[in-house]
């Protein structure tokens, strides 16, 4: 277990050290970061890639003790190298670009001071002919493999590195990009700073595929391209260089399109490209990617490129190239339902899950309030952290989410998300572990809701599973391609019988001591995304009126119940995670109109009044509700329509409406429900 | 040189070494003009930029009215004395050109840190003056016998032009003989002064061994960087590096305990002498209390309690060591130096015969 540390504390240090774990960790290494060395100011995603690594010296024992970036080491290191002295005194190796003897000597006197015995040094100027980055504090280095990673066929991925000024000099080339992106050849990444990624967002070609500059570890990058043009004046940094190095490393193309010919003159085995944006389109097509597993393997035996192989600092270090472990299980599939606002995410990725195969291992990690559902239904889960304003930073529960999930999925697994956004933490997962991910996606969205940003995290997943609507034209595509596939909607098969259902009143008429001719069942969701509090004690004083009425009204388990709701006549508060088979066995349901409630109540034919939820950032609960009331198969009362509301309740209890709801919904023309088609897409996902 | 006439010697040094070796510098030049016709030239080097003269130094100059001279390129004399070569590790070229009956290198920096590292890039700094200076005779000084040591094994390993010449006596540094008289009643009080450096300090193991909660009183002066650290011992009374005087440092400490990173060393040990010539045991490594030839006590930290306990036993004995060890400290006196120094100078300026 390798330990590394810095010469000194700053964010380009930290940034440097997490470039560095995470290379070691793509080579198998099990390697950990010194969390001393964690300055202020670090970014949200340098923390997403650090954070698996930070360990407390206190807790571990490494058997090798890297320091790199020590051209120069500050006091404030020494005297941290100083605190700690590991009993089993491991190897300490000095790491850095000496520029003469006496850096080195410097180095390795200061180190030598602070733990007390000899480091040893392993200049990497040595190794090299020229820098390739000058300053450059992470020891440039790449795994080379003996034969291009090249995906088959003839459609290429190609990457594009865009300064921001190249961006907002010339929107047409950006044009020109967005033309190569819709044709046949190739699937196009632009790769940019996140201003470079706002202008291009706010720009006509939205659309486009865009990566922040650190959105992704190099690494981590390198699954999405084939080949990789960089666009600007120079080597646009040490972190770029990493990624250019492992691109060189993986048989990748890297295409030097920079303004000093930067790459060139380092000597890279690259090839030269246009500077001018607009005539990348035909360079490529004519010139690269037919080639490019050509171009990449030449690359690979380059000799330049050997000055920057891992193996060389590893045969120094003396520690052997680990062989990748292999999973100590049987591969299994992980749901990760998005909390939203209700338990709809859990509900419908536990039916799909108790579809998938016997054989194969499933396992849920799910926000507090899914987890008692999923565990009720079978399910191991591994709980995940709800975001919180006590947290000081808004991502601080995904970020120990991102570690939870690393803990739990290992490669070779799948992972299942279901969710509106693909949250960092899952982003991250997929892509670092390079695992096989669906995205399960209903639709439904608002207008505004439709937004590249919110699609563009499509890419990580091999599969997007899209649960239909059941009325069609409430379908529309968000994005096509052959990795989407529809499925019907996805719905709670069980259906109680005539008697189950009068056996069930009868129960709730014992359990409440109330005995009843008509039991309404009254679920307007948790109260997170819309207030229901007038509405249900509205509903309240209605039934109280009503002697021979039972009114039920459903609570998620960790739902905080208003008093106001408790004291009502003839109305009881249930809490349940398992409100189906109440509204199976009631006279009439007053629910809000999100996905499976929706189609729950519609599948079981059970006489409804929508109540929609409006919160912008919900789906379009108004339309599908407008669809049922449409033809007839339920009732509808927006929030602030309570007389109508009233109305409708006395239309379905006294005027027979909901006799006939009842019998249009057993006319009703339904598709199938796709929760087996799910089950068997997502199998057929997993990778071999 | 006409018979009788006084040599002339040039001091070259950057004169922004902030410790020993300008203390040592400033004690030499009040000895040195007595036998000669001294000036003293600085160097800007990349070590200390800015052109800044150690207080100690200057106090020196001022007392003895010799100008300081910056910016001169060639520098001729009977003897030039170049102090602490290690200042042009940070550059390659010295920018000055010396010429000499005699150029004689004081190491006041040892060469290699025990084990044999380098402890600075030897070749680069002694090459400049190699190619600086123009002289009948090269010399290097060490200045003790465990600095001599690093000078010889270096040269030993390293190819060297033969001209140079390791001088057969040390260039010690000069220690007045104003010696306090030792307290009739030593106490467990225990302290240790040095720059704040990481060098000068041991692990935290060594430190909480040799300053213990037992101790009357564990005075630590230079303390800079420990004073940072939150798990420092309350029993500890710290000072960072010149925030208060030697004197009033002295008067709460009856042992000098003084330990280094045991990958470095002391090339003579001033913090030693001083503590002795202010009355007070001073208890070190072997190595460094080999300078001073019975004058401290070289230990291992782990027996420090058990020599400390004695002593507060014994204050007879405490009162008799530290008296030997002042008598032992008399051979760095002015006089000595003086007398070594004249020899050497009158003989590279050929008058002695």
């Amino acid at each position: 277990m390798i330990l590394l540390c810095c010469g000194q504390i700053s964010s380009k240090h930290f940034d440097a050290l997490a470039l560095f774990a995470l290379q070691l960790e793509s080579r198998g290494h099990q390697v950990m970061i010194d969390q001393r060395f964690m300055p202020e100011d670090v970014t949200k995603q340098i923390k997403f890639e650090a954070a698996p690594f930070l360990v407390d010296v206190e807790d571990v024992t490494p058997t090798q003790v890297l320091i790199i970036g020590a051209e120069e080491i500050s006091e404030e290191v020494q005297r941290l190298l100083s605190l700690h002295s590991f009993e089993s005194a491991p190897p300490v190796h000095v790491i850095g670009d000496f520029k003469d003897v006496q850096t080195e000597v410097n180095a390795r006197n200061k180190v030598a001071y602070a733990i007390g015995r000899e480091p040893d040094l392993f200049d990497l100027a040595a190794h090299r002919w020229s820098p390739f980055v000058e300053g450059a504090i992470a020891p440039l280095l790449s795994a080379i493999d003996d034969v291009p990673q090249q995906q088959p066929g003839d459609r290429s991925r190609v990457l594009v590195y865009l300064p921001f000024e190249k961006i907002s000099e010339n929107e047409t080339a950006i044009g020109q990009l967005s033309v190569i992106h819709h044709g046949q050849d190739v699937d196009l990444h632009i790769l940019t700073n996140a201003k470079g990624k706002d202008a291009i967002a706010s720009s006509r070609y939205a659309e486009l595929s865009v990566f922040g500059y650190s959105e992704l570890p190099p690494g981590d990058l390198l699954h999405y391209f084939d080949v990789l043009a960089f666009f600007g004046v120079n080597i646009p940094g040490e972190r770029m260089a990493v990624l250019a190095l492992n691109a060189m490393g993986a048989g990748k193309v890297v295409i030097d399109c920079t303004e000093t010919s930067a790459f060139i003159q380092a000597g890279a085995p690259v090839v030269k490209g246009p500077v001018q944006l607009e005539a990348l389109s035909g360079y490529l097509l004519d010139t690269v990617v037919r080639n490019r597993s050509e171009i990449g393997q030449r690359a690979q035996q380059a000799d330049w490129l050997k000055q920057f192989d891992m193996a060389l600092l590893e045969r120094n270090l003396g520690v052997d190239t680990p062989q990748m472990k292999t999973l100590p299980r049987e591969p299994q599939t992980l749901f990760l339902p998005t909390n939203g606002n209700g338990l709809g995410h859990a509900q419908r990725c536990a039916l799909i899950a108790e579809e998938m195969a016997e054989d194969r291992a499933v396992q849920f990690a799910a926000f507090p309030s899914c987890v008692g559902l999923l565990q009720d239904r079978g399910f191991p889960c591994v709980p995940l952290v709800a975001r919180s304003d006590q947290h000081t930073e808004e991502f601080a529960a995904d970020l120990v989410n991102y570690l939870r999930l690393r803990n739990a999925v290992r490669a070779g697994d799948q992972l299942v998300f279901d969710g509106g956004y693909v949250f960092d933490s899952v982003y991250r997962t997929i892509t670092r572990l390079k695992i096989s991910a669906v995205w399960i996606r209903r639709g439904l969205w608002r207008p505004g809701q439709v937004q590249s940003v919110a699609l563009e995290r499509e890419r990580a997943f091999s599969q997007v599973i899209v649960p239909k609507e059941a009325f069609e034209e409430l379908n529309t595509d968000y994005t096509l391609g052959p990795a989407v596939k529809k499925v019907g909607p996805i719905v709670g098969r069980k259906r109680l019988t005539a008697d189950e259902k009068t056996n069930l009143r009868e129960r709730l008429s014992a359990h409440f001591g109330h005995s009843f001719e008509t039991l309404v069942v009254t679920m307007l969701g948790g109260g997170v995304a819309s207030r229901r509090a007038a509405q249900t004690q509205f509903l309240c004083s209605l039934f109280a009126q009503r002697r021979d009425c039972l009114h039920l009204v459903i609570a998620w388990p960790h739902a905080v119940v208003a008093n106001s709701l408790y004291g009502w006549e003839n109305s009881h508060v249930v809490q349940t995670s398992n409100a189906a088979e109440l509204c199976q066995a009631s006279d009439l349901c007053i629910s809000a109109a999100g996905y499976n409630s929706f189609h729950e109540l519609l599948y079981a034919g059970v006489p409804s009044i929508f109540i929609p939820q409006s919160a912008p950032y919900l789906d379009d609960q108004e339309r599908r509700a407008r669809a049922a009331l449409d033809r007839g198969v339920a009732g509808l009362a927006l929030d602030k329509e309570l007389l109508h509301l009233e109305r409708e309740v006395s239309a379905f209890l006294d005027g027979g409406k909901s006799d006939a709801i009842r019998q249009a919904l057993s006319e009703l023309s339904l598709p199938d429900p796709g929760n087996a088609a799910a089950a068997r897409l997502i199998e057929e996902g997993i990778r071999p | 040189m006409k018979a009788g006439a006084r040599p002339s010697v040039a001091y070259v040094l950057d004169p922004g070494f902030p410790g020993g070796t300008s203390s040592a510098v400033a004690a030499e030049l009040e000895v040195a003009v007595k036998y000669s016709k001294v000036q003293v030239y600085a160097l800007d080097t990349r070590m200390f930029p800015g052109r800044r003269v150690a207080p100690q130094l200057k106090a020196a100059l001022k007392r003895l009215k010799i100008q300081i001279i910056w910016d001169c390129q060639t520098i001729s004399a009977d003897v030039v004395i170049f102090h602490n070569p290690s200042c042009l590790k940070f550059q390659d070229q010295m920018g000055l050109r010396l010429f000499a009956r005699h150029l004689i290198v004081v190491t006041h920096e040892n060469f290699q840190r025990p084990g044999g590292a380098l402890a600075f890039d030897v070749t680069k700094c002694l090459s400049q003056i190699e190619q600086g200076s123009i002289a009948l005779h090269r010399s290097l000084a060490p200045v003790s016998k465990w600095n001599r040591q690093t000078v010889e094994n270096w040269l030993a390993e390293n190819p060297f032009p033969s001209s140079w010449s390791v001088l057969p006596v040390e260039w010690f540094n000069i220690f007045d003989d104003d010696f306090k008289v030792p307290t009739s009643h030593p106490k467990d009080r225990r302290g240790r002064h040095s720059r704040p450096g990481s060098e000068k300090f041991p692990n935290r193991d060594v430190l909480n061994a040799c300053f213990p909660k037992e101790a009357e009183n564990n005075v630590i002066l230079g303390a800079d960087v420990l004073m940072r650290t939150l798990d420092r011992p309350s029993y500890w009374t710290l000072f960072p590096f010149g925030s208060i005087s030697i004197e009033q440092y002295f008067d709460e400490i009856d042992f000098l305990v003084y330990f280094t990173a045991p990958t470095w060393r002391e090339s003579f040990g001033r913090v030693i002498a001083e503590a002795i010539a202010a009355g007070i045991i001073a208890i070190t490594d072997p190595d460094t209390a080999s300078t001073f030839e019975g004058g401290a006590i070289g230990a291992s930290p782990e027996d420090v309690n058990q020599i400390i306990a004695q002593y507060v036993q014994k204050p007879d004995r405490y009162a008799e060591d530290v008296i030997t060890a002042q008598n032992a400290l008399s051979r760095f006196s002015p006089k000595a130096f003086g007398d070594q120094f004249n020899q050497i100078i009158q003989q590279a300026a050929g008058t002695n015969t």
